[in-house]
């Protein structure tokens, strides 16, 4: 019985993934052309190869919009129980707020926020 | 009622302000002193706060956190084994220069992570502090990206470790899909329950790889030798000592909640695991020319040791593993720590060859005797921590009944004196070339190291000779009653 029921489970996976692939090269029209093959990069013209090493101000931007980005992930849920939560979740969220200040504040006196 | 949950909490709301404060003090000035000061100093504070916490034990915190005798004795060597790799790290990092203050901060979040899992109940709890722990390691490993190795090991890590929560974090989902909770308690129960399932069995079956690989029990144990020759030396203490006794800990409390014979299937797998991890580690290690090779390889014959106590389950096994890891941490810290200090010299070298121990004896008489002394307690020889552990250990697998487990362990011990005796042999060796010798092995070592490396020598000895107050702690730790 238990069986069963992991087999389905990974016939269903592999349906899945298996399924759309083979539908889509069984109905699609294959009609390749030298700018359909070019890589998709929002309308801008490809230049060069893209295994080249990245600026890793690149990653640290990344990382830096992560932090913000997280934080107001966690405040939005905060901010619609703000009544609810009291003086007390106004502390909690000031504490939050405080660590990710320390890290912007690590990170601009690191010199993370200009690009060189 | 929230303020004792404080009390409770205070080792770790210490670490988590003390990280906070090191970074921002890093980002107004940069001083590599103050960090490692900074940094010893909070660990001296969690360790402060560890009584004041004991004060309202046990005491269970959220549905995630327990904070009873039993955690809070892993906390202590937890933060004890920081401690140390921090007065390690500064010697080991001043001289290779670069910036190096941040590692102090991984550290403490790494030790966090670890004292998170010791006290959890709960898998998301364990699941966290795990990942806390295992994350800042990557940093640490490749700390020195100068060169090739460091970052080698890292990536390694990082991949490999990678997989391992994927399996443990799969397991963990079968196992709830039976027993709809995450709380330890459920799911042991569960366990039983559905014993015939195949579901919880695939679970348990991927847990096991999960934790082996952390504990580098035998057959996911092919990683530890390359990781820990190509992490810098402190790193490769904490590795061997805090990851995996934390990882331990945790795993015991998890299999201490249900009784010893509804786990038959499990208790095999986990019994061919520690044979075949005492077996292959001792029998790397006798092809090893490498010191931390060495090292790592007897660590996955320790793992092995160490779960055949697990095995016993329940209070006996908790006091075998914990005075076993107790004994461990203090001996592998000192070796590595021996390690680190001959590597902290300006050649910027990793002296981890067999060659560069030849005569230690004639060019460094204390490094070499406190390192000698550490390796005859990881063989556990009498008289040191080591061999104490060792027949706790033997004692937990006979009374639990573990005939032919206690055994391979008799026999695997047996043959890990060799290599032991190998690199002790190779230093009182006289040097080939004396004075090139000399003039190499001249690491200025710090005042703090010095007296770390004696606290550690006194704690191998006074746990060999006089283990009577550290029994006394241990036997006072009681893991069923939760």
């Amino acid at each position: 019985m238990n069986l069963l029921f992991v087999i389905s489970f990974v016939c269903l996976a592999a349906g899945m993934v298996g399924g759309g692939l083979v539908f889509s090269f069984l109905v699609a029209p294959h009609r390749p052309g030298a700018i359909k093959n070019t890589p998709y990069e929002c309308g801008e013209q490809p230049i060069g190869q893209a295994w080249i090493q990245f600026n890793v101000g690149y990653y640290l931007f990344g990382l830096m919009f992560l932090v913000f980005d997280v934080e107001a992930a966690f405040l939005y849920p905060w901010a619609v129980a703000f009544r609810q939560m009291g003086t007390v979740g106004l502390i909690e969220a000031g504490l939050f707020i405080l660590v990710l200040l320390v890290g912007l504040a690590y990170a601009w006196k690191k010199g993370v926020l200009e690009w060189v | 009622m929230s303020a004792y949950n404080v009390m409770a909490m205070s080792p770790f709301i210490a670490g988590a302000v003390a990280v906070v404060a090191i970074m921002l003090g890093i980002a107004v000035r940069r001083s590599h002193r103050a960090s490692a000061a900074a940094t010893v100093a909070a660990f001296a504070l969690m360790l402060a706060c560890i009584p004041v916490a004991a004060g309202v034990a046990p005491r269970q915190v959220t549905p995630l956190v327990v904070i009873d005798a039993y955690a809070l004795f892993w906390l202590a060597i937890i933060f004890g084994a920081g401690m140390a790799t921090a007065i390690l790290a500064r010697d080991y990092l001043r001289v290779r220069g670069g910036q190096p203050e941040e590692f102090y901060l991984l550290l403490l979040i790494s030790c966090i992570g670890a004292g998170a899992m010791v006290c959890s109940r709960h898998f998301a709890s364990f699941y966290l502090g795990l990942e806390v722990m295992t994350i800042p390691l990557y940093g640490m490993i490749s700390y020195i990206c100068s060169g090739k190795r460091g970052v080698e090991a890292g990536l390694k890590y990082l991949i490999l470790a990678g997989a391992a929560s994927a399996f443990l974090l799969f397991g963990a989902a079968l196992i709830f899909s039976e027993a709809g909770t995450l709380d330890f308690v459920g799911m042991a129960c569960a366990t039983v329950n559905y014993s015939g399932s195949l579901v919880v069995l695939a679970g348990l079956a991927m847990v096991l790889v999960g934790v082996g690989f952390k504990l580098s029990l035998a057959p996911f144990h092919l990683w530890t030798p390359d990781v820990y020759e190509g992490a810098p030396a402190p790193v490769t203490a904490f590795m061997a000592t805090v990851s995996k006794g934390a990882v331990l800990a945790a795993l015991l409390r998890y299999f201490s909640t249900v009784s010893p014979d509804t786990f038959m299937s499990l208790r095999t797998a986990f019994s061919l695991a520690a044979a075949a991890s005492m077996i292959a580690g001792n029998l790397l290690a006798l092809r090893q020319t490498n010191v931390k090779r060495i090292l790592a390889c007897s660590s996955i014959a320790h793992a092995g040791y160490v779960a055949v106590a697990f095995l016993a389950l329940g209070d006996i096994a908790a006091h075998a593993v914990a005075y076993y890891f107790a004994a461990y941490f203090a001996a592998t810290l000192g070796a590595f720590g021996v390690i680190t200090l001959l590597s902290a010299n300006g050649d910027l070298r990793e002296h981890d060859a067999m060659e560069d121990y030849r005569g230690l004896f004639h060019t460094r008489p204390v490094l070499a005797a406190v390192l000698a002394l550490m390796l005859l307690s990881l063989a556990g020889v009498p008289l040191t921590a080591g061999f104490l552990g060792k027949v706790y250990v033997f004692m937990a697998g006979i009374r639990a009944g573990l005939w032919w487990q206690t055994g391979v362990l008799v026999f695997a011990s047996a043959v890990g004196l060799v290599y032991y005796l190998r690199i002790i042999a190779v230093m009182t060796a006289t040097p080939k070339d004396g004075d090139h010798a000399c003039e190499v092995l001249l690491p200025a070592v710090s005042s703090a190291a010095k007296g770390l490396l004696a606290a550690l020598t006194l704690a191998v000895l006074w746990m060999g000779i006089y283990p009577a107050p550290l029994l006394r702690i241990i036997e006072g730790i009681h893991l069923s009653a939760h």
